[in-house]
């Protein structure tokens, strides 16, 4: 069991000499940063409070890439005059950053952006595309904004298809849906001939050696398929047919190729598709090692296509002290440091508006990206409801609602994403969707990833714990959704801090550490204990001993299905012991007592026992789930 | 920031809009050439060699909704004229819609038209693009003229809608409908597709080429909400005029439904003030509530709070308080408010 991260927030080792004022240059003495998302940007002011950075103020605005406005950084102004207004200095003159700092404390040294909105890059996996290759396909973009379908060529998917149980050698072959004759291929080939249409990919990967069953067929089709696309797309240019906007960018854009098929075939590829796309060709995917590289290739793509066409590119870039940075690629670099410093398992979410994102990562170096893009709780409701359906968000609804009231509502946040709940019901429902959003993309990360790591601490932010009126509901978000087990920390990013840090260190590093401690994670909403096995419902799960260090003792059963909150507040700590049933593990084994060797932290909730089981399950019941749910947000506090 | 123009109404702003029928695996073939003047009605597209996208509906026969006291019939003569029309393939031509100068011609034979017009926008919608001339829909009981409607009339419907009228209207052959909402499992009927998959979709063109052939605008959304006051005030005004229709909506290409109106030549030369919306929230500004119980709801800004205001979910936001039409006052959070004039 390991503490928590305020037992030890300093980034240098004892004895070591931390960062004063003087260390650091006069050009990073106070620093905006803005977080471009899909539905809101958010600023933030940093600067140097007695030698040590942090935040100052903050503001929000809506993002302005859609039209009217179509220049992302008139809704970074917005965000910029709340924080004028709040600390009556001037940032901003005739339209640009007043830079550096003035004496008249007008003006900063630095500005930094990380960028969420503009939307995913779209990649089609062509070719001799197998399982293994979509496998590690979807490996490389799992940290990115990106969305990858696959489209495995017509004469691969015909060569892998099964023979028939005792058919010859000459025989066809075929499934269910019979034989692979010409005619059956002809028809896939029309089949991915709409797909291309529906997907209008940015990018396309072509994978696969020729040594497979189709030879080198499937790379001569990825070509032919590109080159219908191309000319299709071409030919159906024209204007949106709404607004003054011009003709949409994907329709008169050439489609970018990133050729990770056999060495020998790449000239070939290059003449096939000359004048139709542009051929980069990266390292052969034929194993995990070339994941890297093809997420890199990848990630320099999403920078190019979408990052620098959002709409005030240009303006947003000749502002900035580094480049932009994608908000998941900012989160990762700061979990990977988290854990590496704190040597501990880290794990971070983000639900935002058209994105949800995880970032797992291990003391011992693993790492599990997920970026779930098109999944939030803005415009992304739309996809959460396709992907899970109306029965999984009313599970987690304490009221009856109508499959019409939650079509209703989700169109409504479909077409108007700023909007805040206004009421409970309201607001529940919104935490439903952020539940299942969190869900599906924990989902999309074990099928993605051979490891998975028990986090000693979780991270939250996104404006839907960010904006939470009860820390109690951040946790139960957080509980219900990542069903934790063991013990672990939970940590709410409320000044939506965490996924700017990553790109505030490329710039002042020793500003991300020091506001990573001082600022970003200071809503610390407890140490949560969740004991697993075969939950005795009704009956002692679990006895937790708790001994505050004024040396008060309490003792608290904890019954199957239940969750208790144990008084253990911010700044307050106490030894741990746990007594669980004999079916019941805690983390050391069925039945294992387990005693805290150190003092663990309390927090804004409390400590916090889930012994509801794992998984969790919700009773079929409607009234009995609904009875249920209440009494959970009563005990902890949501 | 649901419309892209800035207002749901702007009664004169000079715009530029490709005239495309989409729905079709046509050749469009341009009768015009850029530079030149046309008017709404003029044709200005011959499409060939039309393959019309098989259609998921299959309109029934209801009898009960009337135009100016005529029963709708799907056999009625206006309904085989709309049916016809949109039968007759082989050199069938595409009338403006707008009045203007042709700007330029797209890659696919589409027609940019720049014109002088007044511009409704509205939140979702449904059907590919068409001209139409503009038919407020009168009651049976209203007492209204024995006048059939064009078989290619925008019917104007100030209120709410529901599947059964959509139906009706379809059968009629009009081209298109605009009114104030309709609930959203009433249009999935009515247009046989998942409504968040719809305004959801990538490729626009082929999602609205699958739907029913009835372009449809609603102007406040799903739901039950009836038509502001200056928005049926605007298209009365201009009924009997000539005017492009879209209901295509896409969230993630931001598209929206929008019905656009020519001005005419004297209305230009003597009256010519081109409006720049202005979105930002002050005091005195009208605006309209885009969700929440009072969704719909018109009003004026009263006060603009300078902390933030709790709300009964227990969320602390940016609030403006607003002097509703019926002279209550309502505190709402900035972000669900639109300003709309």
């Amino acid at each position: 069991m390991k503490k928590g991260m305020e037992m030890s927030t300093q980034p240098y080792a004892e004895g070591g000499r931390g960062p004063t004022s003087s260390s650091n240059p006069p050009s990073a003495s106070s620093l905006l940063v803005a977080d471009c998302g899909t539905v809101f940007t958010k600023v933030s002011l940093f600067g140097l409070v007695e030698g040590q950075y942090r935040l100052m103020a903050r503001g929000e605005a809506p993002t302005t890439i859609a039209p009217p406005y179509e220049d992302i950084t008139k809704g970074i102004i917005q965000a910029i005059n709340v924080i004028e207004f709040t600390t009556g200095r001037l940032f901003i003159s005739e339209g640009q950053i007043i830079s550096p700092e003035q004496p008249s404390g007008d003006g900063v040294d630095a500005f930094i952006s990380t960028i969420s909105t503009g939307g995913p890059l779209r990649l089609v996996v062509l070719g001799a595309v197998d399982a293994n290759l979509e496998r590690f396909a979807t490996q490389a973009v799992s940290g990115l904004y990106a969305q990858a379908n696959s489209l495995p060529s017509p004469s691969q998917i015909a060569a892998s298809a099964p023979v028939p149980v005792g058919a010859g050698a000459l025989s066809s072959r075929g499934d269910a849906a019979g034989p692979w004759t010409p005619e059956r291929i002809a028809l896939e080939w029309e089949r991915q001939k709409e797909r291309m249409r529906e997907l209008q990919p940015h990018v396309a990967l072509i994978v696969g050696m020729a040594n497979g069953p189709a030879g080198p067929a499937p790379l001569q089709e990825a070509c032919q398929l590109l080159v219908n696309a191309a000319r299709e797309r071409n030919e159906q240019h024209g204007a949106s047919s709404s607004a003054d906007i011009a003709a949409s960018d994907i329709a008169s854009q050439q489609i970018a190729v990133l050729y990770a098929g056999a060495p020998q075939y790449v000239e070939a590829v290059q003449s096939m598709l000359q004048g139709t796309a542009e051929v980069t060709r990266v390292e052969s995917l034929v194993s995990p090692a070339q994941i890297g590289p093809t997420s890199v290739a990848i990630g320099g793509l999403y920078e190019r296509d979408i990052i620098q066409r959002v709409p005030g590119y240009n303006r947003l870039h000749s502002w900035s002290s580094s480049a932009l940075v994608p908000t998941a690629t900012s989160l990762s670099s700061l979990v990977r440091f988290l854990a590496q410093h704190y040597s501990m398992n880290v794990t971070a979410v983000d639900v935002g508006g058209a994105a949800t994102t995880l970032m797992m990562a291990g003391e011992g170096g693993e790492f599990v990206p997920m970026v779930n893009c098109g999944v939030g709780v803005g415009p992304g409701v739309g996809a959460v409801l396709q992907l899970v359906g109306i029965e999984r968000i009313a599970r987690w609804l304490s009221f009856d609602i109508t499959e019409d009231e939650l079509q209703q509502y989700v169109l409504n946040r479909m077409l108007h994403p700023h909007v805040v709940p206004t009421s409970q019901r309201d607001l529940q429902i919104n935490q439903a969707f952020a539940r299942e959003a969190l869900i599906s993309t924990v989902e999309l990360a074990r099928a993605n990833s051979a490891e998975w790591l028990d986090a000693d601490l979780i991270l939250a932010t996104g404006g839907i714990f960010a904006h939470a009126p009860k820390y109690g509901q951040a946790a139960l978000m957080l509980l219900d959704a990542l069903q934790p087990r063991g013990v672990t920390s939970l940590v709410l990013d409320r000044t939506m801090l965490i996924a700017q840090l990553g790109a505030i260190a490329t710039v002042a590093p020793i500003a991300a550490v020091q506001v990573n401690e001082n600022d970003a994670v200071t809503h610390r909403l407890g140490t949560c204990v969740i004991p697993f096995g075969t939950m005795p419902q009704g009956e002692i799960a679990v006895r937790v001993g708790l001994e505050y260090t004024n040396g008060r003792q309490v003792t608290v059963d904890v019954m199957g299905g239940t969750i208790e909150v144990i008084p253990l507040m911010t700044n307050e700590q106490a030894l741990l012991s746990l007594f669980p049933a004999p079916s019941v593990d805690v983390g050391l084994g069925r039945g294992e007592r387990a005693r805290a060797a150190e003092e663990i932290d309390g927090g804004l909730v409390g400590l916090i026992i889930d012994a509801r089981g794992r998984p969790l399950i919700l009773p079929d019941n409607n009234k009995l789930r609904q009875q249920r749910l209440l009494q959970w947000m009563q005990a902890i506090g949501a | 920031m649901t419309y892209l123009l800035g207002w749901s109404v702007i009664p004169q702003i000079l715009v530029r809009r490709e005239r495309w029928p989409g729905g079709c695996k046509a050749k469009a073939v341009p009768l015009v050439h850029p530079g030149q003047e046309v008017q709404a009605h003029q044709p200005v597209i011959r499409l060939e060699g039309i393959e019309p996208i098989e259609t998921a509906l299959t309109a029934p026969y209801l009898s009960t909704l009337t135009v100016k006291g005529v029963p709708l019939r799907a056999d009625s003569p206006q309904a085989q004229a709309g049916a016809r029309e949109r039968d007759q393939c082989p050199g069938k031509t595409l009338s403006a819609g707008l009045s203007g100068r042709v700007v330029a011609i797209t890659r696919r034979g589409g027609v940019i038209i720049e014109s002088h017009v007044a511009v409704l926008q509205g939140v979702i919608g449904a059907g590919n693009q068409v001209a139409g001339k503009l038919t407020m829909w009168q009651p049976p009981a209203s007492g209204g003229g024995e006048e059939s409607i064009p078989a290619d009339a925008l019917l104007i419907i100030p209120g709410p809608l529901n599947s059964t009228m959509l139906r009706q209207a379809a059968a009629t052959g009009i081209a298109g409908i605009i009114a104030s909402s309709i609930s959203s499992r009433d249009l999935e009927r009515f247009l046989h597709v998942d409504l968040v998959k719809l305004i959801d979709c990538i490729d626009v063109e082929s999602a609205q080429a699958r739907l029913p052939r009835l372009t449809i605008l609603l102007t406040e959304g799903p739901g039950t909400m009836s038509m502001p006051a200056r928005t049926i005030e605007l298209l009365s005004q201009y009924q009997g005029s000539f005017a492009l229709l879209s209901g295509a909506t896409s969230i993630r290409q931001g598209i929206f439904p929008e019905l656009v109106i020519s001005l005419s030549a004297t209305q230009i030369q003597q009256n010519w003030r081109p409006v720049r919306p202005d979105t930002t929230h002050s005091v005195g500004v009208q605006v309209r509530v885009c969700s929440g119980d009072h969704e719909g709801a018109i009003g004026i800004i009263d006060y603009l709070y300078a902390h933030q205001q709790e709300f009964a979910s227990g969320i602390f936001a940016r609030a403006a308080r607003l002097r509703l039409e019926d002279g209550t006052l309502l505190t709402v959070p900035l972000t669900l408010i639109e300003r709309i004039s």
